[in-house]
């Protein structure tokens, strides 16, 4: 009798305390660096939090949008998720998300919380004077140099490298190569589609703006969107035939160094993936990082914008579902280090900042100089449809070689009516 | 007097009925399910505001998307889009697969071959064909070297992906590709129901093969013709996916902005439900109007 009452106790047990435990369902990005780094955090955390299980689901970064949306739209949305802040923002201002639970995360209190990160680095994600999101990553791209391309193309890279528009424009002509009209080695790629991201900063630098300050107005500075209108024009293939969106990404080939790419745009966590895909491929050797260009006749100097990724957590989710979610990101918050080195992701925490990590880091003073320069990325509600906004003018005079003034009419219309709330 | 109450009797033609009722009835409740109940429910959703996120109840607005719609330039260009493409498309893919099936029926041997080659392309998801069609419309891709090596050139680029016109002959020549085979096995069908006794009595009475051909086959195939016909215009004007990765991949959006994919941004981009219902209505309604007028239009031909 006692030989059966044992195990049937221990099994009751067993049922019993799997019972008790919560699952919290965290579904990111695919990123190999943070895979690796995160199943060992989940292990770990598990193991000090016997009551929380941690589930951890991967999807290609281009598709994650589009299976958030669907899954928050059917409420059935996990309890924690990360995406970029223009897309995560409709989820707040839509009341998808909780707010973060300070005390649960770690933190002990809000004023504690906003502490604990770089000023402003929080702004995207407060609303109506709650916080709504701790920082993944905060990134901002700076421009990434081969510098055996320059040399290849009898050019020095740590004195001819541009510092204007105007010179890139030359120093990309120079590097590139072409066959006939068709390039095999592009000089400088802009980091199609992300639009938002560097024509903004562009027409930004010479005293644009893409909505004006009433809120109302769209495209404002015609000299200023002109200029930039007018460059892209120029860039593209009916102009000096520098590059297009329609080549293949530069950012998918930077890393291999097959004398295919002499400039790009990227943020640190690109350092790490070239470490992984090409060890021998090194920061000062072969590789650079320069400032964002400006422009010769710049009333502003402005850097390429900060964007975050931010944890949140499912308004939906039952309150022990939220009180483990806040805890296991925390958590992950408390290993800020190991995500900057392992991964390249800055969590933008104010102890990292001042680390001997982040200072001993392949030219953290530049992202760092580019990021005191940056606004933060465009982030309303309909982020999304102004970035193509953004895309459809400059396909127009880059592809289309359309006239840059009637390009920047129907841009404007488009950005009204999308203010407007109109189709 | 008692009168005894016959019991009613089922006849044999009721029984049958019911028996029909039972088989049909899977298929009645898959449809009720997956299409008449979304498009009910998108009609209602086209007259209401509602974001995708959103947790509050649709809110009523009447005509308003629609009004929109109307006024918005850009959905006109998705209509202009459509159009090009689906005229560039459909008259070609009724025409080619008519001769290739034609062309097909007319040989002795291979026929199986020609059939199973010419179909393959059709089995391959839309996704993965325009993918494919990617890396050879690359600037630096085989269809570049191909049209110069055949034009004696070097170095062009044709601008694929790039000119807004050629981008909607590519998006043109990859659903050619995709649809034809389909389209030539349902004529391929069609050849084979025409009788053989037709023919030898033409045979008999001397008409030439082109006469046989004009006044007898193809009058005789326009019940396929009028399927294909209708087919081909409803699917192209339903195209997406090619648009969907080419724009993807830094086509211009403009040239080939089709109202699917106008419908998709609208609803996942912009998460305005009650807007792209309304589009996809509209979309509805035309492509069943274009359809009653086909089929009208071959009734009365002679």
């Amino acid at each position: 009798m006692k030989s059966e009452l044992v195990p049937a106790i221990i099994w009751f047990l067993k049922f019993g305390a799997a019972f008790a435990q919560v699952e919290v369902v965290y579904w990111t990005h695919e990123d190999p660096n943070r895979t690796s780094l995160e199943e060992r955090l989940i292990t770990e955390f598990e193991a000090a939090n016997p009551d929380i299980v941690v589930t951890r689901v991967t999807n290609p970064a281009d598709q994650l949008a589009q299976l958030m949306l669907t899954a928050f739209a059917a409420n059935r949305g996990p309890d924690i998720f990360n995406m970029d802040i223009s897309n995560q923002f409709p989820y707040i201002v839509n009341e998808r998300v909780a707010p973060v639970d300070a005390e649960a995360a770690g933190f002990g209190s809000a004023e504690n919380l906003l502490d604990a990160y770089l000023p402003n680095m929080l702004d995207p994600v407060v609303h109506e004077g709650e916080i709504y999101g701790l920082p993944l990553e905060l990134t901002n791209w700076t421009i990434f140099v081969n510098m055996n391309v320059f040399r290849d193309a009898g050019l020095d890279p740590l004195t001819d490298y541009p510092t204007t528009w105007e010179e890139m424009m030359e120093v990309a002509d120079q590097l590139t190569i072409r066959d006939g009209d068709i390039i095999t080695r592009r000089g400088f790629d802009f980091r199609y589609p992300w639009y938002l991201n560097f024509v903004v900063p562009m027409v930004e630098q010479l005293g644009g703006q893409l909505v004006g300050d009433d809120g109302v107005s769209g495209a404002v500075g015609d000299e200023a969107w002109l200029q930039v209108l007018s460059y892209f024009r120029e860039w593209g293939p009916s102009g000096r035939n520098l590059g297009a969106p329609t080549y293949a990404n530069a950012r998918a080939l930077f890393n291999f160094d097959n004398n295919d790419i002499g400039m790009m745009e990227s943020g640190q966590y690109q350092i790490a993936r070239i470490g992984i895909d090409n060890p021998g491929f090194e920061p000062g050797e072969g590789w650079m990082i320069i400032p964002f260009p400006q422009w010769e006749n710049a009333v502003a100097d402005v850097a390429e914008p900060y964007y975050g990724h931010y944890w949140m957590v499912n308004a939906q989710s039952n309150a022990a579902k939220q009180d483990a979610a806040w805890r296991f990101i925390g958590y992950l918050t408390q290993h800020a280090d190991e995500y900057f080195e392992r991964v390249g992701v800055l969590q933008a925490t104010q102890e990292l900042v001042d680390s001997e990590t982040f200072r001993n880091h392949p030219y953290s003073d530049v992202f760092m100089s580019d990021l005191a320069k940056a606004n933060v990325i465009y982030y309303a509600e309909d982020a999304p449809r102004m970035q193509q906004l953004l895309q459809d003018a400059i396909e127009a005079v880059l592809l289309q070689n359309r006239e840059p003034a009637d390009v920047l009419l129907t841009l404007r219309e488009g950005i009204e009516r999308t203010l407007r709330g109109e189709y | 007097m008692v009168t005894r109450r016959s019991k009613p009797r089922i006849t044999v033609a009721t029984r049958r009925a019911l028996w029909g009722w039972v088989f049909v009835l899977p298929a009645l409740a898959y449809f009720a399910i997956f299409s008449f109940y979304p498009i009910f429910n998108a009609v209602v959703l086209s007259f209401h505001s509602k974001s995708v996120l959103s947790l509050r109840p649709p809110v009523f607005i009447g005509w308003r998307n629609y009004t929109d719609l109307l006024g918005s330039a850009q959905f006109w260009n998705s209509w202009k889009a459509t159009g090009l493409f689906t005229v560039g498309t459909a008259v070609p893919l009724v025409i080619l697969s008519l001769l290739l099936a034609t062309l097909i029926v007319s040989r002795l041997r291979l026929q199986r071959f020609f059939q199973m080659a010419l179909y393959s392309p059709a089995v391959i998801p839309g996704v993965v064909a325009a993918a494919v069609w990617l890396l050879l419309l690359d600037p630096r891709g085989i269809a570049n070297q191909w049209v110069n090596f055949v034009l004696g050139m070097t170095g062009i680029d044709h601008r694929w992906l790039a000119s807004p016109e050629m981008v909607r002959i590519s998006t043109i020549l990859v659903y050619l590709w995709g649809k034809l085979g389909f389209f030539t096995i349902i004529f391929i069908a069609g050849l084979g129901s025409i009788p053989n006794s037709v023919r030898e009595a033409a045979r008999v009475d001397g008409a030439t093969a082109w006469q046989l051909y004009r006044w007898i086959t193809l009058p005789l195939l326009r019940p396929t013709t009028v399927l294909v016909s209708i087919m081909a215009t409803i699917l192209c004007m339903r195209t997406f996916s090619t648009q969907y990765l080419f724009t993807q991949a830094g086509a211009p959006r403009e040239p080939i902005n089709v109202v699917t994919l106008g419908i998709y941004t609208t609803a996942i981009r912009d998460h305005q439900l009650g807007l792209a219902s309304a589009m996809s209505i509209i979309l509805l309604l035309v492509m069943f109007a274009l359809a009653v007028v086909q089929f009208r239009v071959s009734r009365e031909a002679p």
